[in-house]
């Protein structure tokens, strides 16, 4: 007889009350295991009174020099401890581009540009039908150049919107944080798919006039999930750079890469993808922690590429006519589970609390050792978080994540709602997503956040941040003439 | 200059769409009255020219474009699109799908581009879009416009727009209306929108059984492109009546009549003798009502009214034909109106065309569009659609800085069958000294007002 999984069971009163009471006792285990020792211990000084305490500290025979010996090697202790943890890594602020309404494609147009330029009615049809049920508004923003029938990507159509996205992201966080360009140390850019030469951050040195000393990084071909790299090459180099800062940018710059052909597998990006960017302001110093929003407390990354199947589900290639497109392989969704479980298991340890990491513990040893029919246990990252943002890279991507972490319509309410705003804007959708969540006002002192993103590679790479201050409202960023609209209920279909 | 070159002598088109700044809204929907329906085969085609100045060097695309997102936001239904409702009558759809703007470089400058002479002279045929809606009618764009560069930095404004939307007076002040946005005045605040339902105001429920209506034309439409066929092939012209003629023309005893009467008539006259015996002795005068009388921004209210006439207009002197123009117009607009009906709008009408008809655009401010204060030196205005009796339009003429507004000059542009026109341009030099629209005074300052 298959022992009935444990979730079924909280519809009952009772057990709900059992649960709550395990929690309790697990995580607080060893402060509950001192209480009894330090009642003895206090019970038995009592009991031995002043004069027997200090005829026991006289037998310990202790000299001058033992003493500063033993002093030393105390202060000789903390040194190396406290020199060799880790450097907190403070996120001071970030900034988010707003596109502007000169740049907006509702869905009638996007459908009428596709009709004019497509000669396929099937692919047209198509298309239409993903538009549907896509789960983006009609406010979504692609660049100038795709306002084209048909589109014109050139060179310096590219530089246009590229120099348009990032530079009013960085003067939105200089005008948010006061950052002074020559302040800047460390300077990590992602893009996946736009790479000239010189490189984007080349650009950004050259506007803003950074150091000759500065060290810059310029990633790109990684992915959705660049973003989360980024921010771990940051924190890395802030490790071992003391004092110092980094300013991280995630974009992806949509005009170069329209795609002309019409292979189904390849029209989704066309589809989905929109203009957006984010900077981000990390710092080692002291003096930031005192005006930070966020620490970063772990970034967890996974790479799936060693199977050949993860590697080329999320694949740039030509199609038989000759166009260039990013081609995604049917069993994305699958890959991108099996890379999400990867990826939960090396950070469930981490941040899940004791009761749930025995009861994961338990629950593989019955199945190992007892019997294999058990449901395997799904840890409660809820008790772990209490805000997610999981990576808008389509309304499949987040109902999946929503399903297999269990998590509720308020959890994934930032990822659906970015969607639908804003569209697939690739890595810098985690960030327009987190600053929903302060828009809403929910994001509280001491609240963590799971960052999720995912990528070709195939990579599911995850950021925990803690936040440091109550963030009020209202929020000066993208969402600020907006939010009062939100949530939206966002239909199944919409009819065109 | 052979064909091949005239067609290359635009070149470099970029299209491109133009949406409203924010969502007009879930299924909203613009109500096509009787009247939009009767004209909704006609569309008007306008080209105002600017010449080469400071302020056009420096505008870009984007200067262009920026203005408009606000402009449709204010009259959106321009950015719809056309739909059925289940009774099969035409509506428009506002889900702002927007307009369609044309790129376009010149290899000539303005003043030669402007010289053009020839006898089918439709210069300003390529430097507007010449699309109808149809036959996809979903997916047709109501409006397009068309900027072109000429090689000495002069530009044309192409402005095509569906009759079915407006009238040439709504048409005009939308266009001014983004004149004002692109020249950074913020919109007037009285503007309302025309969200009517009209339906519900024609009572009649029946069409009359009556002697066949006389302003229009039954037409049957081949396929779903509301465009009527014509039998003969038309052609445009322009005649340009200077002050001084209209002095001439206008002696004393006539001071009461209005110039376009006169103007009508004197072409009536001509066209009477050019047609001879099929002349049909009928014409229909059309005028807009101006925005005063009606707040609202787009809506097509026109007045329509028939002249019939005993004998050919060619028996008749000037002075008389105009005098019996004024005494006998008849106004059938009400009747036009109960045409078409209400369930699902058909059947499908000519207006402009049906018979002779004689267009008074002389109130419609098409100099009024200004670009950060410098208006247009020129503009061509035309009807496509235009049934085979063809439509003479009367327009204001370019202002000079000196002009008091009763004394300018007037533009009249034909649109008739080919072969009419040229014995049309003979008659007119010949009898009134009138000369074709031709050589344009280059030195014509920037007017501003």
């Amino acid at each position: 007889m298959p022992r009935a999984p444990l979730p079924e069971f909280s519809s009952s009163v009772k057990l709900k009350y059992v649960k709550l009471g395990y929690q309790y006792l697990v995580n607080n285990f060893v402060t509950l295991l001192l209480i009894p020792v330090m009642a003895a211990v206090y019970l038995e000084l009592v009991r031995m009174g002043p004069e027997e305490i200090m005829g026991l500290w006289r037998s310990l025979r202790l000299d001058l020099i033992q003493i500063l010996c033993s002093f030393f090697v105390i202060i000789f202790a903390a040194t190396v401890y406290l020199t060799s943890r880790p450097q907190p890594v403070y996120l001071v602020d970030y900034a988010c581009f707003k596109p502007p309404t000169t740049c907006r494609v509702p869905f009638s147009t996007f459908m009428e540009h596709t009709r004019l330029i497509s000669s396929d009615e099937k692919s047209v049809r198509f298309q239409m039908r993903i538009l549907e049920r896509s789960g983006l508004g009609e406010e979504t923003c692609l660049p100038p150049a795709n306002h084209y029938i048909p589109p014109r990507p050139t060179m310096e159509a590219s530089r246009a919107e590229t120099q348009l996205v990032i530079f009013s992201a960085i003067d939105d966080l200089v005008r948010k944080t006061g950052l002074r360009p020559k302040d800047i140390d460390i300077l990590v850019v992602n893009c996946s798919l736009f790479s000239p030469t010189p490189s984007l951050s080349a650009m950004i040195i050259n506007k803003y006039k950074l150091r000759s000393n500065v060290r810059s990084f310029n990633l790109s071909g990684m992915g959705c999930s660049a973003g989360l790299i980024s921010v771990d090459l940051a924190r890395d180099l802030l490790q071992v750079h003391r004092s110092s800062n980094a300013l991280v940018v995630s974009t992806e710059i949509i005009t170069p890469n329209f795609y002309a052909g019409n292979q189904r597998s390849m029209l989704l990006p066309n589809c989905l993808f929109r203009m957006g960017a984010a900077a981000i302001l990390l710092s080692n110093r002291r003096r930031d922690a005192r005006r930070a929003k966020y620490r970063l407390v772990h970034v967890v990354r996974t790479h799936k590429g060693a199977d050949d199947r993860a590697y080329r589900c999320v694949y740039q290639e030509e199609d038989a006519e000759g166009h260039s497109g990013i081609s995604l392989s049917k069993d994305l969704m699958a890959i991108a589970g099996e890379a999400l479980k990867s990826n939960i298991t090396t950070i469930g340890p981490l941040v899940l609390p004791m009761s749930e990491q025995l009861l994961f513990f338990l629950t593989l040893v019955g199945r190992k050792l007892i019997n294999p029919k058990w449901k395997p246990y799904i840890p409660d990252f809820k008790l772990a978080f209490e805000h997610f943002c999981i990576h808008a890279g389509g309304r499949a991507v987040i109902d999946e994540l929503q399903k297999n972490l269990e998590l509720s319509a308020e959890h994934v309410e930032a990822s659906r709602m970015t969607l639908h705003r804003f569209g697939n804007t690739s890595s810098s959708s985690l960030w327009y997503e987190l600053n929903y969540i302060e828009s809403k006002g929910r994001m509280r002192r001491g609240d963590r956040v799971w960052q999720i993103g995912f990528g070709s590679g195939f990579k599911c790479n995850s950021a925990v941040w803690k936040c440091l201050r109550t963030v009020k409202t209202p929020v000066d960023g993208p969402w600020s003439d907006c939010i009062d609209r939100y949530p939206v209920d966002i239909p199944e279909i919409v009819r065109l | 200059m052979g064909v091949e070159q005239e067609k290359t002598v635009i070149y470099d088109h970029r299209i491109s769409t133009v949406v409203p700044a924010t969502v007009t809204g879930n299924a909203v929907l613009h109500e096509l009255t009787n009247m939009d329906l009767i004209m909704k085969l006609h569309y008007l085609r306008a080209v105002y020219y600017f010449n080469q100045s400071e302020i056009t060097d420096g505008i870009t695309i984007a200067d262009l474009k920026n203005p408009m997102f606000l402009w449709l936001n204010i009259c959106y239904p321009m950015a719809g699109r056309i739909r059925r409702a289940e009774s099969g009558r035409p509506l428009i759809k506002c889900n702002d799908c927007g307009l369609r703007i044309i790129e376009a470089r010149c290899r000539r400058t303005l003043g030669e581009w402007l010289d053009v002479e020839s006898s089918s002279s439709s210069r300003w045929r390529l430097l507007v879009p010449d699309k109808v809606l149809g036959p996809d009618l979903q997916f047709s764009p109501m409006v397009y416009m068309q900027f072109t560069r000429f090689k000495c930095g002069g530009m044309a404004i192409g402005y095509s727009w569906a009759h079915v939307l407006g009238d040439p007076m709504s048409a005009t002040n939308c266009i001014n209306l983004w004149g004002e946005l692109f020249s950074g005045n913020p919109p007037p605040k009285t503007l309302q929108l025309n969200n009517h339902q009209k339906k519900a105001e024609s009572a009649a429920t029946h069409v009359k059984v009556s002697p066949k209506p006389i302003p229009v034309n039954q037409v049957e439409l081949i396929g779903d492109g509301w465009l009527a066929p014509n039998t003969r092939k038309m052609a445009t012209n322009s005649f340009r009546i200077t002050e001084t003629k209209l002095k001439k023309m206008q002696p004393e005893q006539l001071k009461q009549v209005p110039t376009f009467v006169i103007i009508s008539a004197m072409i009536w006259k001509c066209l009477a003798k050019i047609r001879k015996s099929r002349e049909s002795k009928m014409a229909t005068i059309c005028r807009y009502l101006t925005l005063a009388k009606c707040s609202k921004i787009l809506n097509n209210m026109l007045k329509t009214s028939t002249v019939r006439l005993d004998s050919s207009a060619a028996n008749f002197g000037l002075l008389e034909l105009a005098t019996l123009i004024c005494k006998q117009e008849a106004d059938e607009s009400k009747s036009v109106e109960e045409l078409v009906d209400i369930e699902n709008g058909k059947p499908d009408f000519v207006l402009y065309g049906a018979n002779l008809t004689f267009v008074d655009m002389e109130g419609i401010n098409l100099y009024g569009l200004e670009l950060k204060g410098q208006k247009p030196v020129q503009v061509d205005y035309s009807i496509d659609g235009v049934g085979d009796e063809g439509a003479v339009l009367v327009l204001q003429g370019p202002q000079r800085t000196n002009e008091t507004s009763s004394n300018q000059e007037r533009l009249v542009m034909v649109i008739l069958p080919e072969d009419e026109i040229q014995q049309l341009c003979e008659l007119l030099s010949s009898e009134f000294g009138i000369a074709q629209d031709l050589k344009i005074n280059h030195k014509l300052s920037v007017t501003n007002m």
